[in-house]
């Protein structure tokens, strides 16, 4: 770890009703990985949006080399040598990897573009990344994985000397994580300094040197992460202490009946001849790897693609769900991995995004009946205890586990019966993990039937009473909670497609 | 000094009339005072003694603001679900004219040709709707379609004739002005007023105005709530076509003459009227009463440009500049409060 390269002292931001940041210190070294944690809404975004001149703060001194800093843009961040990774990424899928690298400062032959010398420019990246990629591939053609390498190269095209990175390991398998870490411990023996924002605990364990834990607003302190372990961080983040033991034996009773029945479900490559049963009361977890057509099977059921066949019971009736529009009708829910895009209406208050899927129950003759519609919203703000200022608060300006919690609220005010959860702690804080896992445990006791997507082994292994594997749009295994390990569920998600496809057709023939 | 001012207007902003109706909306308010006192100071100056401070002035301007207003109305249905409406002034005109020559030329009953009016507007916002919604193709290329049609359609049911609708001194089926004008009294004003309120009980209290500015908002998000979008998406367009055809009644109550080919210039105003009213073009927010405001500013620079003896070119550019500044000011207090 060398010398200091950025202190931020006593910054502090307040946005209406919110103060956001409160006082805030942080130190980055050249050569150190340094974790920021903290719940959400904690301020870790708007610590590093401060830094990176996306927002402004309101008083406190930045220190960037030695030199008191203040950035008006991120442009002018980015030319001092700041630059953020961000979860989400800005790539243009229809350009190259060269072009999006050096999108809005192209290399130039005369009024020309020169294609070929960002090209070797790309490479030249990638060699000192050592990865593999080729610029001249279209950006929608690689991975996710991939795609956040290039964005890592850009970063480091722009001379940076600091990078953020924003839960860069959210969409990424194993092996890519992996890579990952490599190239970030590639950048810290180069001497850049390196903020890592994360979810992960074992992450952290592995890849920083310093971790620095915020909590709603306030900057708790700084440890060498050799010293502490998982717990120590995490009650440092909320203050009390969290196991994380899985399921020993399943919480519903044998005699439960089958509420939903799926027989042959097909819709494309990613959803093939999948079929399960779901019982009152029980959380059914689907695990597999990305792109292993879990959220399609899911999507597909709930009406909101297409399918190609397959038949549906529920509560023993034989049911045709076309549309998302029957499937709620029937009880069904779903709760999109991608919030922001498939589950709120941002720029609506909590009222109306909690009532959207049920407002013919809150109106009458046509018209809404507002204080009635308020109330439900309120009823479900104090129980999921979803923290805002008011109901008229507009979705966007909460926090990420306050979102989901509208979302739930939303088929909660619907009474629900099946729910479907896809990711249902993606991108949301250990603290409000818990809650979100006490709430789903509560409604299944409640004889609410839930089908729960997650990729992290050990929310499956820890919620769920019954197991399904799904690989490359197949369903592989089933487990009991009391039969499944991290490897048996492992094995059967990364279970070789060809193999099976062979012992398929040997047995036709 | 300069550091109370800001508290002033911060004051003003969070009291409870200017918090209910939107600072922008105050600010347009003002706007319309400002430009009747230009008007009113420059039309004698440059017109040679032109007085614009008068009644026949404000009947006049009125006129212009009745169909503007009712066009502003349905398109803001629109511009709340995502999507946009070029279609409006084109089936105003073809409305009147068919509905005007069958009054005319075949001597079809008023109250049949009003009601006439009013469906063929009905019919082309459920095509565009079905198309828009249902089809999913674009609301651009879709309304840009039908403006085509219906500016066609209207001038090949005429054979390329202008039609004129009774005058008052006719005699018989002249019934249809006093729905804009009786004696000196603007019933128009009140007319477009009541549907205004309408249109504003719809969006904010009933679950059609609901869903048709969440799905302006999300659709997708919508869609998965177990909401039939394309339904209500189609409603906005159902709207929108209907408030054409009944501005039709008011433009040719207000004008009599119908010319064919022409209409489509009014798209522009009826949303610029819209938009500078604060319903944002990217959905999910509509205001009626910035619509209503928008419709009067319009008029009002059409009746003090002529006033000021410039001619039509002149209201194009001060309405275009007024649109730009207003939604930069919208677009900029939005960005402050984020």
């Amino acid at each position: 770890m060398g010398d200091v390269i950025l202190t931020m002292r006593a910054i502090d931001k307040t946005y209406p009703g919110v103060h956001a940041l409160d006082h805030v210190d942080f130190d980055v070294c050249r050569g150190e990985v340094h974790a920021l944690v903290g719940e959400n809404g904690a301020g870790k975004s708007t610590l590093m949006k401060v830094l990176t001149g996306i927002t402004h703060k309101d008083s406190g001194t930045i220190t960037f080399e030695g030199r008191e800093v203040n950035f008006q843009s991120a442009r002018e961040a980015q030319a001092a040598g700041v630059v953020i990774v961000h979860q989400e990424l800005n790539m243009m899928g229809h350009l190259t990897v060269a072009q999006n690298i050096f999108i809005g400062r192209e290399f130039k032959r005369g009024p020309f573009i020169d294609d070929k010398k960002m090209n070797a420019e790309a490479r030249r990246l990638f060699e000192e990344l050592n990865i593999d990629i080729d610029p001249k591939a279209r950006m929608s053609s690689l991975t996710v994985g991939k795609q956040q390498m290039c964005e890592i190269a850009k970063a480091i095209s722009h001379e940076a000397k600091l990078i953020v990175f924003d839960e860069p390991s959210a969409a990424l398998t194993e092996a890519e994580i992996e890579q990952l870490f490599k190239i970030i411990r590639d950048l810290r023996a180069k001497d850049y300094g390196i903020v890592y924002i994360s979810h992960r605990m074992d992450e952290i364990n592995k890849i920083t040197d310093r971790v620095s834990v915020m909590r709603d607003g306030h900057y708790i302190g700084t440890v060498n992460t050799k010293d502490v372990t998982k717990e120590e961080i995490i009650n440092m983040m909320v203050g009390r202490t969290i196991y994380e033991t899985p399921k020993a034996h399943s919480a519903v009773p044998a005699d439960a009946p089958v509420v939903l029945k799926v027989e042959h479900l097909n819709a494309g490559r990613l959803v093939q001849d999948v079929s399960f049963e779901l019982r009152r009361g029980e959380i059914l977890g689907f695990s597999g790897l990305m792109g292993a057509g879990r959220t399609e099977t899911c999507r597909a059921l709930f009406g909101a693609d297409p399918k190609e066949s397959g038949d549906i019971w529920i509560d023993g009736k034989k049911v045709e769900i076309n549309s998302p529009k029957d499937a709620v009708r029937l009880g069904l829910s779903y709760l999109s991995e991608d919030r922001k895009r498939f589950g709120l209406m941002l720029k609506k208050d909590i009222v109306e995004n909690s009532t959207i899927a049920t407002l013919h129950e809150y109106s009458s003759a046509g018209f809404i009946d507002k204080p009635g519609e308020k109330q439900a919203a309120q009823k479900y703000v104090d129980t999921l205890r979803t923290k805002t200022p008011t109901l008229e608060q507009l979705v966007m300006d909460l926090s990420g586990g306050n979102q989901q919690k509208v979302v739930i609220a939303k088929w909660l005010v619907n009474n629900s019966q099946i729910m479907i959860f896809d990711e249902p702690t993606r991108g949301i804080d250990v603290g409000a993990k818990q809650e979100i896992y006490e709430l789903m445990n509560s409604l299944a006791r409640a004889g609410k039937s839930i089908i729960m997507i997650s990729s992290e082994l050990v929310e499956i292994l820890r919620m769920s009473d019954r197991v399904l594997v799904m690989c490359e749009g197949r369903k592989t295994a089933e487990f009991d909670i009391s039969e499944a390990t991290q490897e048996k569920i492992m094995s059967a998600a990364t279970r070789d497609i060809d193999a099976h496809d062979l012992l398929k057709g040997g047995a036709a023939k | 000094m300069t550091a109370a001012k800001p508290k002033k207007l911060d004051a003003f902003k969070s009291l409870p009339l200017v918090k209910k109706i939107g600072f922008n909306r105050v600010i347009l308010i003002g706007v319309i005072f400002a430009l009747y006192g230009l008007f009113a100071l420059l039309s004698p100056i440059l017109h040679n003694g032109t007085s614009f401070v008068n009644y026949a002035r404000i009947m006049s301007a009125l006129n212009y603001c009745y169909f503007i207003g009712f066009l502003g109305l349905g398109v803001t249905f629109v511009i709340a679900t995502g999507g946009i409406d070029f279609s409006i002034g084109s089936v105003m005109f073809c409305a009147a004219l068919i509905s005007g020559y069958c009054l005319t030329k075949y001597n079809v009953p008023l109250p049949v040709c009003l009601l006439m009016s009013v469906l063929i507007g009905t019919l082309f916002g459920t095509i565009g709707g079905f198309f828009v919604a249902y089809i999913h193709l674009p609301s651009f290329i879709t309304s840009m379609a039908l403006m085509l049609v219906a500016k066609g359609v209207g001038s090949i049911f005429t054979k390329t004739q202008s039609v004129s609708w009774p005058n008052l001194s006719s005699g018989q089926n002249v019934w249809f002005r006093y729905l804009v004008k009786w004696g000196d009294v603007p019933t128009g004003l009140f007319l477009l007023l009541l549907f205004a309120v309408i249109c504003g009980v719809i969006l904010t209290k009933t679950r059609a105005g609901r869903y048709m500015i969440c799905l302006g908002s999300n659709k997708e998000a919508v869609r998965l709530s177990g909401v039939d979008v394309r339904r209500w998406e189609m409603l906005a367009y159902v709207i929108s076509g209907t408030m054409a055809g009944l501005a039709a009644i008011f433009y040719v109550g207000a004008y009599t003459t119908v010319q064919p080919g022409l209409g489509d210039t009014f798209n522009n105003d009826a949303i610029a009227a819209c938009v500078m009213g604060g319903t944002s073009m990217a959905g999910g927010s509509a205001s009626i009463l910035g619509t209503i405001i928008g419709a009067i500013i319009v008029a009002l620079v059409q009746e003090g440009i002529l006033a000021m003896g410039f001619n039509i070119n002149y209201q194009y550019v001060l309405t275009g500049l007024i649109v730009l500044v207003a939604v930069t000011a919208d677009t900029l207090s939005r960005k402050r409060k984020n």
